[in-house]
Order: structure tokens, then sequence, then C-alpha cells
């Protein structure tokens, strides 16, 4: 070979050689750095969205569910022209260009721009084709009924945690942990299939919960007490209605509402479910407590008569009247006109001691137990730390707090025959295979006597009828067994009770003697009418009349006329 | 003598084109989403083995070329090298008539029915059979700056050509591989200093150009713009990187999933490196160290000049674009659009190089050994170029003498 072949021969070969140690230096020596780059950019974490179970009323009928809908999220390092993208981007989502930008230029690699929207608003953003958007299937949660029990059902945040009502309560039922895969993806963001069925699809349910109310009665429930806080122009409303022997939550709810679909825009006071969260001072319906506990000790008998002809009573120094001059009354009479001097006198009669102890029997005091969050024990003053007038205030329903839930409990125990029940809202919760995970239980404990109890019932039975507080309340066909409440409200700038500020109640069950529910309407200062038999009593009347045709509970009478005698032989 | 030709060149190209259509296959078999909404726009069909069968089929054509120029007597290629030349010139100037195609914003192709030929590729080859017919022709003369500025003049206009489609990867390569055959031939050093010196302006010029400047820059830092211009190189890196010492794996690449832009063209090599490792890249850059070396092996063995330059112009060209391709690759010099012989997707390429492989094979059975005895051809030929530089090389002959290679490479 001539010198140039030589020369030309080794240059080429020169070549050969600079190429192989090149390669030796990336693949060999760079290797693990390399490879870590291609992890970066070639793996992607895939959650697999998970789907909250949904909740339904007592009948199935369900009042949360789950949208498919997507949302869009980028990746600013993949991103060229950030300003250009973000105005087209706004036009398209309707959102802030400056928020986009923001959210295109952020220093992680993963950042949400838009959570949520439908099908087909992403697809708008899916034909622009950008480089560096992404999108995601997600969940979102939908309350198809709307404001219907928002305070019982409670709602999301952003990520599909529970943050209040039976969502919270019961999130660790209702969600499920997510999954993340790791998979491979093109450079466009394309996942890959693993060759194995890689299940992308699969979704990750949580169980379904399904409540004691019914969508009907909380229906006619919130329909009614819309209706009285509008009318009476009332600061806020309570209503729940039970089942008294269960302790099935069947209706509750309060005013003022909101949207559950955008608890964002909802104010705290909005959102508390008072039934559970707010304390007031009873009034008259806490005279039962003195009431039972007289004619339990035996210190009473129906019949037992009370001088009330005065009109007052000095307790501690203190008087307290009566509404009207009463005269001469019997126990009966006392319950069934409210009258404060009577009740006084048997509270007197009682003893703290006695009354104290029956506060704490019907469950004053503490927490009823409902599975709902929030809920507040109340406040009762043990007799150590009563004042003179104490015994006096007590027995009226002064100087306790008591919430809605309380109250109703305790005449759910007049109209089960003398047991406490715990009420609760969720009966049973399914995975969605169907397998059970949770069912509530009964929890009731005896704290009076079937004969009290008979007593008292036949007691209640007269507040609604001609010469009681309650005639309002009084429902066609069956017979209510109730009991008012006009309690004042304790003003907090002047430390004595309001002359204008009122909270009207009326609590009963119906029908009275074979029970099917039930409930307390409380209306927090009603403008123009304060007494509880003119404010609740008629919503308790509208509410449980519609209740009881929604539920065919026949008439007290029927019996007699053999009209259901008939179909069932 | 009947020499057997050599079956070392044969064997090493079949295992380069198997290794090239197990890339390509590998490369185009995944097929995104994205392509498929493109193909079905357009009404076409899109299969995983659309890429190969072409492939495969380009081979079966290409296997005809080799064996027609295995058999063609080389005395004929010698009368045919202006022709060829010639054709070369037309195929090229066509990509400018309405059969050109562009793509990539450049016209390189031009539309042979049913497919598309890229005619940088048949110039390279023709430039070869030229220069080496040129070189072996007894007007040449290595310290004649005439015997020098005619071949360079002829790589201009092409080179220029080149330049208006743009194709800058054909200017680089075919000025390297002439500039290659004339320091061969023995040309003067000066000449080939002299234009290289005058060719610097010229190079700063066409560097200075926005588009090739980026791609200047981002050979020169590609992290600089990771997600722009200096894109490619660092996912050919990733790819390269990735796969270490024995590779992720024949088929189980990832960068071929839209990372690495043109990986079953010109970034062929990448995937290699990625799927089969550095073991499989180090195999298949000594495939073509083979093929280079028994090339000039066989120019050496062969008693002609004008096989002499034919097989070491040959050889020359493989290795150079070889080399070139892998050094693109890595990063050793900056990034243009050459295919790695016998591997890439294309059929111009590929066509091209077993031809020059037929060609090369022809020299190695003595395909020239019985023109060996042939003094001159200028006579015969008929073109005017020629004619009128022959007349004065015979009268330089006569004054000078004449050395011939064949007898000098012997002492």
């Amino acid at each position: 070979m001539n010198k140039r072949a030589i020369i030309l021969s080794t240059v080429i070969i020169f070549g050969f050689c600079a190429v192989v140690f090149r390669l030796v230096d990336i693949m060999f020596f760079n290797h693990d750095w390399y490879s870590a780059r291609a992890r970066f950019q070639q793996v992607k974490r895939e959650f697999i969205p998970v789907k909250r179970g949904i909740i339904t009323d007592r009948r199935g009928r369900e009042l949360a569910v789950n949208l498919d809908t997507e949302s869009i999220y980028c990746d600013p390092a993949e991103i060229s022209f950030p300003d250009k993208i973000a105005s087209t981007l706004s036009e398209k989502i309707n959102q802030r260009p400056d928020i986009i930008l923001a959210k295109l230029s952020a220093g992680k690699r993963f950042n949400w721009i838009e959570r949520k929207l439908s099908a087909e608003d992403t697809q708008v953003v899916k034909d622009l084709r950008l480089r560096g958007i992404g999108f995601m299937p997600d969940i979102k949660r939908y309350y198809p009924k709307g404001n219907l029990a928002s305070h019982l059902i409670g709602f999301v945040n952003v990520d599909n945690n529970g943050l209040e009502g039976v969502e919270q309560r019961y999130d660790r039922y209702l969600s499920a942990k997510s999954e993340k895969l790791h998979v491979y993806r093109d450079a466009k963001g394309n996942v890959l299939s693993d060759g194995q069925g890689l299940s992308l699809n699969r979704e990750i349910k949580g169980n379904n919960v399904a409540l004691t109310i019914d969508e009907g009665l909380q229906y006619i429930l919130e329909k009614n007490l819309d209706a009285a806080v509008t009318r009476w122009k009332a600061v806020s409303g309570t209503a729940i209605m039970m089942d008294p022997y269960t302790g099935e939550i069947l209706a509750m709810a309060n005013r003022p509402t909101f949207d559950v679909n955008n608890p964002a825009d909802a104010t705290p006071n909005q959102r508390r479910n008072r039934a559970v969260t707010d304390c007031y001072e009873p009034g008259s319906t806490f005279k039962i407590i003195a009431g039972a506990a007289a004619l339990e000790e035996g210190v009473v008998t129906p019949d037992t008569k009370f001088d009330c002809s005065s009109g007052h009573i000095e307790v501690g120094g203190k008087k307290i009247k009566d509404a009207h001059k009463h005269g001469v009354l019997t126990f009966k009479e006392v319950i069934q006109k409210s009258s404060n001097v009577g009740t006084i006198k048997i509270g007197l009669g009682l003893g703290r001691e006695k009354l104290y102890e029956y506060i704490k029997r019907f469950g004053f005091g503490e927490k009823t137990g409902i599975d709902l969050g929030g809920e507040v024990s109340g406040w009762v003053r043990p007799p150590s730390r009563w004042s003179g007038t104490s015994i006096g205030a007590v027995s009226i329903g002064q100087e306790v707090a008591v919430t809605p839930l309380q109250v109703l409990r305790a005449y759910a125990a007049v109209a089960n025959g003398g047991f406490l029940v715990r009420p609760y809202i969720v009966s049973e919760i399914r995975s969605h295979e169907g397998n059970v995970a949770y069912k509530a239980g009964i929890d009731a404990r005896r704290i009076l006597s079937e004969k009290t109890v008979t007593i008292f019932r036949d007691i209640l039975k007269t507040v609604t009828e001609e010469g009681g507080t309650a005639i309002g309340a009084a429902v066609d066909g069956n017979q209510v067994a109730g009991k008012t409440g006009t309690a004042q409200i304790i003003d907090p700038k002047t430390k004595t009770y309001s002359k204008d500020k009122f909270v009207s109640s009326f609590v009963g069950f119906v029908p009275a003697d074979k029970p099917k529910l039930v409930m307390i309407v409380v209306i927090h200062e009603p403008k123009g009418q304060t007494y509880g038999g003119v404010v609740a009593g008629p919503v308790f009347r509208t509410i449980a009349s519609e209740s009881l045709s929604y539920l065919s509970v026949p008439r007290d009478d029927s019996g007699e006329k053999g009209l259901l005698m008939v179909s069932k032989k | 003598m009947k020499q057997q030709y050599d079956r070392w060149i044969l064997f090493i190209m079949l295992l380069l084109i198997l290794v090239g259509l197990m890339a390509v296959y590998s490369s185009t078999s995944v097929i995104s989403p994205d392509m498929i909404e493109k193909y079905r726009k357009k009404g076409l069909a899109i299969s995983q083995f659309g890429f190969l069968k072409k492939q495969l089929f380009t081979v079966l054509l290409g296997i005809i070329a080799m064996f027609i120029a295995y058999r063609t007597p080389l005395k004929y290629l010698k009368k045919a090298a202006i022709p060829l030349l010639v054709v070369s010139f037309i195929c090229l100037v066509m990509v400018f008539t309405p059969f050109g195609i562009s793509g990539g914003g450049a016209r390189r192709w031009i539309r042979i029915w049913p497919s598309a030929f890229q005619p940088s590729e048949l110039v390279k080859l023709s430039m070869v059979v030229f220069l080496s017919w040129y070189i072996s022709s007894a007007g040449y003369s290595r310290d004649r700056f005439l015997s020098f500025i005619i071949p360079v003049g002829i790589m201009g206009v092409f080179q220029v050509v080149f330049l208006k489609q743009p194709d800058f990867g054909a200017v680089m390569s075919l000025g390297l591989l002439t500039m290659a055959m004339l320091f061969l031939s023995g040309i003067r050093l000066r000449y080939l200093f002299s234009l290289g010196i005058l060719a610097i302006p010229v190079i700063i010029k066409l560097i200075s150009e926005p588009y090739r400047w980026k791609r200047v820059a981002a050979f020169l830092d590609p992290w600089k713009d990771a997600q722009g211009s200096g894109f490619q190189l660092i996912q050919s890196f990733i790819a390269l990187g990735s796969g270490g010492l024995k590779g992720v794996g024949l088929g189980e690449g990832k960068q071929k999933l839209s990372f690495l832009p043109e990986v079953h063209t010109d970034f062929i090599f990448s995937l290699i490196g990625e799927e089969l490792g550095l073991m499989g890249a180090l195999f298949v850059v000594f495939l073509f160290f083979i093929l280079f070396v028994r090339g000039i092996a066989i120019a050496r063995k062969t008693q002609d000049t004008f096989a002499y330059f034919l097989a070491f112009g040959i050889s020359t060209m493989i290795a150079i674009q070889a080399v070139i391709n892998f050094a693109v690759v890595t990063g050793m010099v900056p990034t243009k659009g050459l295919p790695l012989p016998f591997i890439s997707y294309g059929g111009s390429s590929l066509l091209v190089s077993m031809t020059a492989i037929g060609l090369l094979l022809n020299v190695s059975r003595g395909g020239g050994e019985s023109q060996a005895h042939y003094k001159s051809v200028d006579n015969k030929l008929k073109s005017p170029l020629v004619v009128a530089h022959s007349a004065s090389i015979n009268r330089w002959q006569r004054g000078h003498g004449y050395k011939r290679y064949s007898k000098m490479k012997r002492t």
C-alpha cells in the first residue's frame, strides 16, 4: 500500500476508534445517569381513580353519586410558549389567563390547570393538541337532590375527601385507598399497555352507604320547615323526625341551608347542622322531665292538685309567672296547660337531687351518640352548683342547654314505652359487591316504667285537644301527643332574658297510641307570634299529616269502621 | 485466473441488512394513536409491518441491483462513468421539477412509482465511479492543477445543487468523499490545502445560516435548549445511555415512542444501542470496520487501477457515511440528515449501498483483471470534456512519462 492509502485508512480507522470510545463513555460510564433520565421521561405514575361509594336513602334512592369528569394538567417543562397557551386556554375553559400562566410556569412538573370538567369541555382543549397539556379522568361528587338533606349528607373537597356530614363521618367506608401504577408512556403522554391487561380502566370503589332517612319524608319536612321559617321571618329553624322505637332518623333539616353542590359558596352559619351542634333553652318541652320523674317516683298521681291561682311563685327570691292565671290544676292539667307554677311545685316536691338524676337519665348533658360530626353534649349544672332559683328554673326548662335531638329523644322514650334510644343516620354499609360492611343496631335502655309512660302519653294527648296549648298541632285522623315550648332567649348584651326573642318549639309523636314517628320542630326568633303552639305546632301538623299519608298510616278510627279489616282477611 | 468473490463482504452486508430489518421493525411496529389518526385522515391504513414490508421489498430490489453490478464487466462500467454522472445530475435537478417531493422543509426526493428516490445517494456512488475512472485514466496527473480542478468543479456543481435542496449532509459527505479519493490518487497536497483554505469562508458563510447555526449550537451544548434544538441529540444520548452494556432488550426500547425523532432513519443506531446495548452497538461498528478493512484488502489485491480506486472509493464511501452517522448520533459532529448504510430505513440509501457492494464483489472476483492491459480509453470516449483534456494529457505524457499506480503500489 502506498503512503496515501495508509494515511487515509488510518484516518478512517481513527474515526471508528473515536466512535468506540464515545460509545463506551455514553453507554457504559454514564449508563446510570442516562437510565435515570430515561425513567424520568418514560415512566408515568398513573392513579387509578377512586369512586366513592354512593349514599342512598332508606329505600335506595341516590342522594350522592359520582360523575365521570376529566381534569386538565400541565407539565411546564414541555411547554414552550406559556403566554400563548395561557391565552388560548383561558378562552376555552373560562379561566383568567394570568392564573393559567402561573400554573404553566410553575416549578413542579405536574400542575392542575382545571379540575373536573365535562368530557365536552375537555374535548375542546384536546382538539388544540397542545404539547405539555394532559388530561386525566377525575371523579366528581354530585348530589342529585341539591339542597335536600344537605346537612346530613355533607360534602367532599376537590380530592374527594369527606368534609362534613355522613361524607366526613363515614369517609373511611365511602372512600377507598387510591392505587398508583407505574406505567410506560410515550412522548405525547399516551399510556402503554404492559401486555398483561394493564387495568387502567379498573376502578376502585368505596362502600355504599344507606341512610335511615326517607327522601319523601325529608322532602315533606324541608318543604314545610322552609315555609315556616319564611313565614315567621325566623332566624333559623330545625326539624327532626325519628322512628321512636329504633332511633332511625327519618328526616332532619335545618334552615338556613346551602347548596351542597357548591359548598364553597356557603357560610359556616349555613353549613351548621343545628339539630346536633346548637344548644338552646328548651322551655316548656322540658317539663316532662320533672313530670315523668314525679310520677315514676310516686311523688304525685295524675290527679294530684296544685294551686296555681296566684299566677306566680317565688323560688329562691325570684318570681316566676304563668302566662295566664289558671286556678287549681290537677297534675294532668299542669302539663296540658303548661303551667310554670304547677311544674315548679312538682319540681320542689321532687327535690333537686331527684330532678337532676332524671335529667341525666333522659340523656341530657351527654351526647346522643348520633353518627354525625360536631354533636355537642349540651349543658346541665349539677345540683351542687345550683342557686336557690335553679330548682324552679330547671323544672321549666331554663338554666339548661340542650340540643333539639336530645329533646326529641326524651319524647321518643315516652312514645316507645320508656326506652332511651340512640339516634342514628346510617343503617347499612355495603361494599359494591353487596357484602355488608356495617349494620346499625338498636341501642336502647329503659328509663321509665311502662305505667308512667302510659299515663304520660295520655296527658300529652290532651295538649293538642281542646284546652291544651297546641290545638294547632292536631292532625286530622290521628291523635298527636306532644308538648309546646316557648323559651325566652338570653340577650348576650344584657345577660337577661330578652323580651322579644323566643325559641318556639313543638315536640310530639303520632299516632299517639301506636307512634310511627316522633318529631321536633324548633323555630328560632319568629317575628309576630312567639308561642310554640302557634308557631311550631302547625308546622308539626302539616308535616305529620303529609308524612302519615306518605307512609299510608291508617286513621285512628279506620279499624272501628273496618276499612282495613276487610282487606286484611 | 478466475478468482472467487469475497464471501466476507457479502456475509457482513447481509448481517448488517438483517440487523437493519430488525431495527426498522422494532422502531416502526409500534404505532402511536396520533399516527393512526394521521393515516386515517389521509384515508390510509397503517400496519405494524408496513415499513418492514417496504424495506424488505427494497432488499429484494437491492439484491437484483447488486447482482447486476456484480456481473457487469468493469470495462463497461468505465465507459458508463460519465453517463452515470450525467444521469445522477439530471435526477438531482429533477427534485426541483414537479417530479420532486419535498419533506421536512427540503426537496430531496423524486417520485419514482410507487415510491420516492433520493438522488443524492446515487450521486455519491456515481462520483466514486467517475473519480475511479478519471484518476485511472491516462490523462490524469497528480501534479497537474487541471486534473485537480475538474473533479473539484464537478463536485462543486453537485454541492451547489445539494445546498439548494437543502441537504448539508450530502454536501459534507460528497466533499469528504471526493477529497479522500483525490488524496488517495496522490494529488499534490498543496492543491488540497489551498482548497481547504478557500473553503473556510464558504463554510463559515453556510454555518452562519440561522437554522444551521442552531444545529451547531445544539451540538455544542444540547442541554441549553433541551426541549428545542437540543432535543433530538439528548434523546439520542438517553437512548444509548439507558441501553448500558446489554441493552434493554430487542423491541423493549422506549425511546422510539415519539421521544427520539427520526428513529427509524437517521437515528436508528440509537435504537440499536438502547435495545442491544453497548455490545450490540459495538458489534455494528465492528461490522462496518471489517467491511472497510475487507474493502481495502480487495483494492490491494486488484491489479487494475480503476478497480483499485473503485474498491477503495466504495469502501471509503460506506465507511465515511457510517462513521459520520455514528458521530452524529453520539454527538461528536453536528446533526445532519445522513442515513446509516444498510440499516436505516429508506430505499435509496439501501439500494445504492447494495449496488456499491455488488461492484466491490465484482472487483473482488477479479472483474478488473481482464482489462488490466488497457492502457487508455480516452480516445474511445466521445465526451468533449474528456477529449479536450486527454489531448493535453497526451502531450504532457510524452514529455514526463507516466507511472501506473498499479505498478507503483507494488514497489
